[in-house]
C-alpha cells in the first residue's frame, strides 16, 4: 500500500463549501483538495456532515456557498446526472437497485446501449452489456454474475453491482458512504481488497465511515469532521487511532447539566447473556449483560445500528430475545407480553417517538393515556371517561410544559417535535416506574427542549430511579452517565463508570477499538 | 450620412441586418409581454377562486359534511348537463326520483299504493345497504378493508334460511333469530378474514375476494342439491314467519308489511358510534388502525384486535344478508354475489366512513335506486340515469381526498406567505 509523495493533479477542490438546513448548519465552510489516484477518508460521528458533503459532491445538494472545483474547473453539480456526466459516482449506504432485475440490466439502466434490428427496430444490446460488465468485473477484481437476479445475490455482490455501475459509467471519483455498515467482517476484508484495487487502477476514492481500522487498513489521508466543521486532515501514515479518536469527538461541550449521582443503590434490572436476533437470524445483540441500579444512569455509547435499539425494545418487551434473561428486580421478564413490562415497572421512551411513542392522528390526552387507557379513572368496565383523559392531559400539559394550539383535544401530528417529546416523556414519567429507558431522547430537539429533557432524566435519577439511557450523541452520554456501556457490532464491549473513561476511550470503544494504546 | 456613406456595403448590410433583429426582438418582447399580463390575470383569478374554496371547504371541522356535499352538488350539476343534452328536463328527473322513493307525493296512486308504501319500501332497500356500510366502516376503524361483505352477506342468509326460515317457530321467536343468526354467520365469516391475517399474514383484500367465491359456490351447490325452488331458479324461500317483513298493517286505505331491520340498523349505527368513540375496544381498534407499532407499544393485542374487528364487520355485514334475502328480495339466487356486498363499500365512503354518516349515505344511494324506474316512466329519460347519479356523486366523493389534501396543501402555502410578508416587514 505504498503511496507515492510526489505531486500529484488535483482532482476534486472544495473551497468554502457550506451547507444549512433549518436551524443547523450541516457543513460549515469545508476546503478540501483530493488528489488523483488517493483514498480519502472523510470520518465522523453521526451528524457530523459527512453524507451532507458527499451529497453536495454528487448533486444530490446544493451548497448554499462555496465552489466545488472538478480538474480545475469550477463545477456546478445541480444533479447526479450532472455528477456523472462528471466521472464522478456514488455507492450509497443503501443501495438502488432494482430487485427483480439481473445484475447486466440494473447495470446499463438509464445508459442503456441500443441497436437496431434489421436496420429499424430498437432494442436494448444487453448482450454487448454482459460481455463488457464481465470485463470490468475482471479487471477490478469484482466477482459477479451479470445474468444473476439481484434478490438471489447477496448484501457484498449487490455492492459489487453499484461499483460496477459507477466503472460501467466510466467514474474517475468514487464516493462510498459507509459502504462497510451493513457487512460481515469478512466482506469487509474483500470490500477494501476492491476499493485498493481501484486505486492501483488509476482511480480516485472517498471513503465515508465512522470506523477507524478500516481507514488506517487503506486509506491515504483521512479529513476529519466534528459537528459540520473541518477538524484536521492528515496522512494516515503520520497519525494514530488514537489521535483521530481524539479529533473526532474533541470538541467543546457545549451544554453541560452534569450533576453526580447521589447515591447508587440495589439493582434494578440485570440483563443476563442477552442475544437477539433479526427475522434473518442475524444476532443484533450478542451475549450482552448489565446491570442498571436504582438512582443510577446507565448509558450505552455506540454508533448506529450497533444493536443499542434492539436491548432498549427487547427489555422494554416489543422484541422477544432469542436467549438470556432480563430481570427487573426480582421478577423474570423474558416471558411476558408488552403490557405485563409497563406494568411491572418500565417506562419507555422510544426512538421513533412519531410512528411507535405516538399515535399522530390521536388527541394529546388520548395519547398521554395511551400505555393507561384500560385502567381506572380512564376506563370502567369498558367505558371510557373522556373527563378523566382531559384532566390528566390538562395536569400533564402544565407540568410538563406542554405546548400545544387547542389544548387536551389537540391533534399530536400538528405538534412540534420538541413538544411531541416532552408529551412522550412526561407520560412515561408520570408512570412512576423503577426503570425508565430513553432512546435518543433528545434527537432532533432545539436546545431549549433539550435542556428540558436532560434535566428530567437527572430529576427523575435523583428521585431513585434506574435510568437507561442510550444515545448516539457522546456528548450526551458522557454528560448524564454515571455508568458506561459501550456497544459496537451487538456486543457489549466495555462497562465502566463514567469517571474511569475519558470521551475519547469511549470514542475508540464506538469504533470497535479494544486495543490500548 | 457621412458616417453611413464611410461604411463599406458589407458592413452596411450587417447594420441592417442587426436592425431588423432588433425589431424582431421587440415585437417579441411585447408578444411576451402581453403574455405575461395575461399569466399575472390567470393567477390572480385562480388565486381568488382558491381562496374562495378554502373559505367554504377548508374548515377541517366541517370537511366531512362539507366535501360530500360538494360531491353531491357536483354530480347533480353534471347530470343535468346530461339530461339537457338528452333533450329533457333535469328537474324531471329529480322530482321523478324523489316521488318514486316517496319523498314527495306522485301526481296518482295504484291500487293498494301510496306514498307511505313507497317510504317503505325505500326502508325495505336501505337497510342491507346501511349494514353492509356499518360492517365497512367497523373494519376501517381498525385499518382493514373488508371487501368481504357480500360473502357474509351469503353464508348469512344461506344460514339463516335452511337454520330458521324452514323451521316452524313462530313469528316472534323466528324473526329475531334470523337477525342473531345472521349476525353470527356472518361473524363467523368475517373472523375467518381476521384470523387468516394474523395467523398467516393474508391480506385481508385477497383473502375475502378469494372466499367471497367460495361463500357463493358452496352455498350454490348446497342449493342445488338440496333447496332449489325448480319454478324459480332461486333458493327456496324462508316461510312468512322468518322472512323479516311484519304482517300486514293498515294504513287507512292500504296495507304494507313493515321492514324489521330497519330501526335495528338505524339503532346500530348510534350503537356502534358510541362503541367506536367511547369503550376500550373501540379505543384499541383505532389505535391499530393507525399506527399497529405504537398500538403494540401501548401493550394492545394486535391480533385479537383484529379478528375483533372483522367479527365485528363480518357480523354487520350478515344483517346485510338475512335483511337481504329476507326482505328486500324473495330468496337467494344462486351463482349470483350480491352487488349490495359492493355497494355498500361505496356508500361507507360517501359516508365519509362514519357510523352515523352510513346512514345518510345509505338513504341518498337507496333513493336513487329505489325511485329510479318511476323517474323513468315520468321524466321522458331511462331509468339508468339514477345509476349513472350514484356513479358520478360517488366519483366526486372519491375526489373527496384529493380536495382535501389539495386543499391543506393550499392553505399552508397561503399561510406561508403571509408569515414571510410579516417577515419582510418587521
Amino acid at each position: 500500500m505504498s503511496h507515492n509523495e510526489q505531486h500529484k493533479e488535483i482532482l476534486l477542490e472544495l473551497r468554502n463549501v457550506t451547507k444549512h438546513f433549518p436551524g443547523i448548519t450541516a457543513c460549515d465552510a469545508i476546503s478540501l483538495e483530493i488528489e488523483q489516484g488517493e483514498i480519502y477518508a472523510i470520518l465522523g460521528e453521526n451528524g457530523a456532515g459527512k453524507s451532507t458533503l458527499a451529497s453536495m459532491i454528487f448533486g444530490l445538494y446544493q451548497p448554499d456557498e462555496g465552489q466545488i472545483f472538478m480538474r480545475g474547473k469550477k463545477v456546478h453539480i445541480d444533479s447526479p446526472n450532472k455528477a456523472v456526466a462528471l466521472d464522478i459516482g456514488m455507492v450509497h449506504q443503501h443501495f438502488k437497485l432494482i430487485s427483480n432485475y439481473t445484475v447486466a440490466q440494473n447495470i446499463i439502466l438509464g445508459d442503456e446501449p441500443k441497436k437496431r434490428a434489421l436496420g429499424v427496430f430498437p432494442y436494448v444490446d444487453i448482450k454487448s452489456a454482459e460481455d463488457r460488465i464481465e470485463q470490468l468485473s475482471k479487471d477490478y477484481g469484482l466477482e459477479v454474475d451479470p445474468r444473476a437476479t439481484i434478490s438471489k445475490i447477496g448484501v457484498s455482490t449487490q455492492q459489487r453491482v453499484e461499483i460496477l455501475k459507477m466503472l460501467y459509467r466510466d467514474a474517475e471519483l468514487l464516493i462510498f458512504d459507509e459502504p462497510t455498515a451493513m457487512l460481515t467482517p469478512q466482506e469487509i476484508e474483500s470490500l477494501l481488497t476492491v476499493i485498493d484495487n481501484l486505486r492501483s487502477q488509476g482511480k480516485t476514492v472517498i471513503f465515508i465511515t465512522h470506523k477507524l481500522d478500516e481507514v488506517m487498513q487503506v486509506c491515504d489521508r483521512c479529513a476529519i469532521l466534528a459537528g459540520g466543521k473541518l477538524v484536521d486532515v492528515s496522512h494516515i501514515k503520520d497519525t494514530s487511532p488514537a489521535k483521530m479518536a481524539a479529533k473526532m469527538v474533541g470538541r467543546d461541550i457545549e451544554f453541560s447539566a452534569k450533576r453526580p449521582s447521589k447515591q447508587i443503590e440495589e439493582t434494578v434490572l440485570s440483563v443476563q447473556n442477552l442475544r437477539v436476533e433479526d427475522s434473518t437470524g442475524f444476532p443484533r445483540v450478542d451475549d450482552v449483560s448489565f446491570e442498571v441500579r436504582a438512582g443510577e444512569i446507565f448509558a450505552v455509547a455506540g454508533v448506529s445500528g450497533s444493536g443499542q435499539v434492539e436491548l432498549a425494545d427487547t427489555i422494554a418487551g416489543l422484541v422477544r430475545p432469542k436467549r438470556g434473561k432480563v430481570m427487573l428486580k426480582e421478577q423474570d421478564l423474558a416471558k411476558l407480553n408488552v403490557r405485563k413490562h409497563t406494568e411491572s415497572g418500565i417506562a419507555y421512551i422510544p426512538e421513533d417517538r412519531q410512528s411507535v411513542g405516538l399515535i399522530l392522528d390521536f388527541a394529546l390526552d388520548q395519547n398521554l393515556a395511551l400505555r393507561s387507557y384500560y385502567q381506572t379513572p380512564y376506563c370502567k368496565t369498558s367505558l371510557l371517561n373522556q373527563k378523566a383523559f382531559s384532566d390528566h392531559a390538562d395536569k400533564l400539559i402544565a407540568d410538563f410544559d406542554i405546548r400545544c394550539a387547542r389544548g387536551a383535544k389537540t391533534p399530536v401530528r400538528g405538534m412540534s417535535g420538541g413538544n411531541q417529546q416532552k408529551a412522550i416523556v412526561g407520560r412515561e414519567i408520570e408512570q412512576d416506574a423503577d426503570l425508565l429507558i430513553f432512546v435518543q431522547p433528545t434527537r432532533g430537539l432545539d436546545i431549549g427542549a433539550i435542556m428540558s429533557i436532560r434535566k428530567r432524566i437527572l430529576d427523575e435519577r435523583d428521585k431513585g430511579k434506574a435510568i437507561l439511557l442510550i444515545s448516539l450523541e457522546l456528548d450526551e452520554v458522557m454528560d448524564l452517565a454515571d455508568t458506561i456501556g459501550v456497544m459496537y457490532a451487538g456486543k457489549m464491549l466495555e462497562v465502566a463508570p463514567a469517571t474511569d473513561l475519558s470521551m475519547t476511550k469511549v470514542g475508540e470503544y464506538m469504533m470497535g477499538v479494544t486495543a490500548n494504546d | 450620412m457621412t458616417k453611413q456613406s464611410k461604411m463599406s456595403p458589407e458592413e452596411q448590410r450587417l447594420e441592417k441586418l442587426q436592425e431588423q433583429s432588433e425589431q424582431k426582438r421587440r415585437r417579441r418582447d411585447k408578444d411576451r409581454n402581453v403574455l405575461q399580463e395575461l399569466n399575472r390575470a390567470l393567477d390572480a383569478a385562480t388565486r381568488t377562486l382558491t381562496k374562495g374554496l378554502i373559505r367554504g371547504f377548508g374548515n377541517e371541522r366541517w370537511q366531512s359534511l362539507t366535501i360530500p356535499l360538494l360531491a353531491i352538488a357536483l354530480s347533480l350539476v353534471a347530470i343535468s348537463i346530461l339530461v339537457l343534452m338528452l333533450g329533457s328536463n333535469p328537474l324531471n328527473v329529480f322530482t321523478g326520483i324523489l316521488a318514486g322513493a316517496g319523498w314527495i307525493p306522485k301526481p296518482s296512486y295504484g291500487g293498494g299504493q301510496s306514498q307511505l308504501t313507497d317510504l317503505i319500501s325505500l326502508s325495505i332497500s336501505l337497510t342491507p345497504l346501511l349494514f353492509g356500510a356499518l360492517g365497512f366502516v367497523v373494519a376501517m376503524r381498525a385499518g382493514l378493508f373488508n371487501i368481504g361483505i357480500a360473502g357474509q352477506m351469503v353464508v348469512a342468509g344461506f344460514a339463516a334460511t335452511v337454520l330458521v326460515g324452514y323451521s316452524d317457530l313462530p313469528a316472534l321467536i323466528a324473526r329475531p333469530l334470523v337477525l342473531v343468526v345472521g349476525a353470527i354467520a356472518g361473524a363467523l365469516a368475517g373472523a375467518l378474514i381476521g384470523f387468516l391475517k394474523h395467523r398467516f399474514n393474508i391480506h385481508e383484500v385477497v383473502s375475502s375476494i378469494m372466499l367471497n367465491n367460495i361463500f357463493i359456490h358452496v352455498a350454490s351447490y348446497l342449493i342445488k342439491a338440496n333447496h332449489l325452488n325448480h319454478a324459480s331458479r332461486n333458493m327456496n324461500a324462508a316461510s312468512a314467519e322468518a322472512r323479516l317483513l311484519t304482517e300486514p298493517v293498515q294504513f287507512g286505505e292500504v296495507a304494507a308489511r313493515l321492514p324489521v331491520g330497519f330501526l335495528v340498523a338505524i339503532a346500530m349505527s348510534f350503537i356502534l358510534w358510541l362503541f367506536l368513540t367511547k369503550t376500550k375496544q373501540g379505543f384499541e381498534m383505532s389505535a391499530v388502525g393507525k399506527s399497529p407499532k405504537a398500538a403494540q407499544y401501548a401493550g394492545i393485542k394486535i391480533g385479537p384486535t383484529i379478528v375483533f374487528a372483522m367479527a365485528l364487520s363480518g357480523a354487520m355485514g350478515g344483517l346485510a344478508g338475512v335483511t337481504h334475502y329476507l326482505a328486500n328480495v324473495p330468496a337467494m339466487t344462486p351463482d349470483v354475489l350480491p352487488a349490495l356486498g359492493f355497494d355498500s363499500i361505496a356508500v361507507a365512503f360517501l359516508g365519509v366512513v362514519h357510523p352515523l354518516g352510513a346512514i345518510l349515505a345509505a338513504t341518498l344511494i337507496a333513493t336513487l335506486s329505489s325511485g329510479a324506474v318511476y323517474m323513468g316512466s315520468v321524466a321522458g329519460v331511462r331509468h339508468e340515469v339514477a345509476s349513472v347519479i350514484t356513479g358520478l356523486i360517488l366519483l366526486f366523493t372519491a375526489c373527496g381526498g384529493f380536495l382535501r389534501a389539495w386543499l391543506d396543501n393550499k392553505k399552508r402555502s397561503f399561510a406561508d406567505d403571509e408569515n414571510l410578508k410579516g417577515g419582510d416587514a418587521s
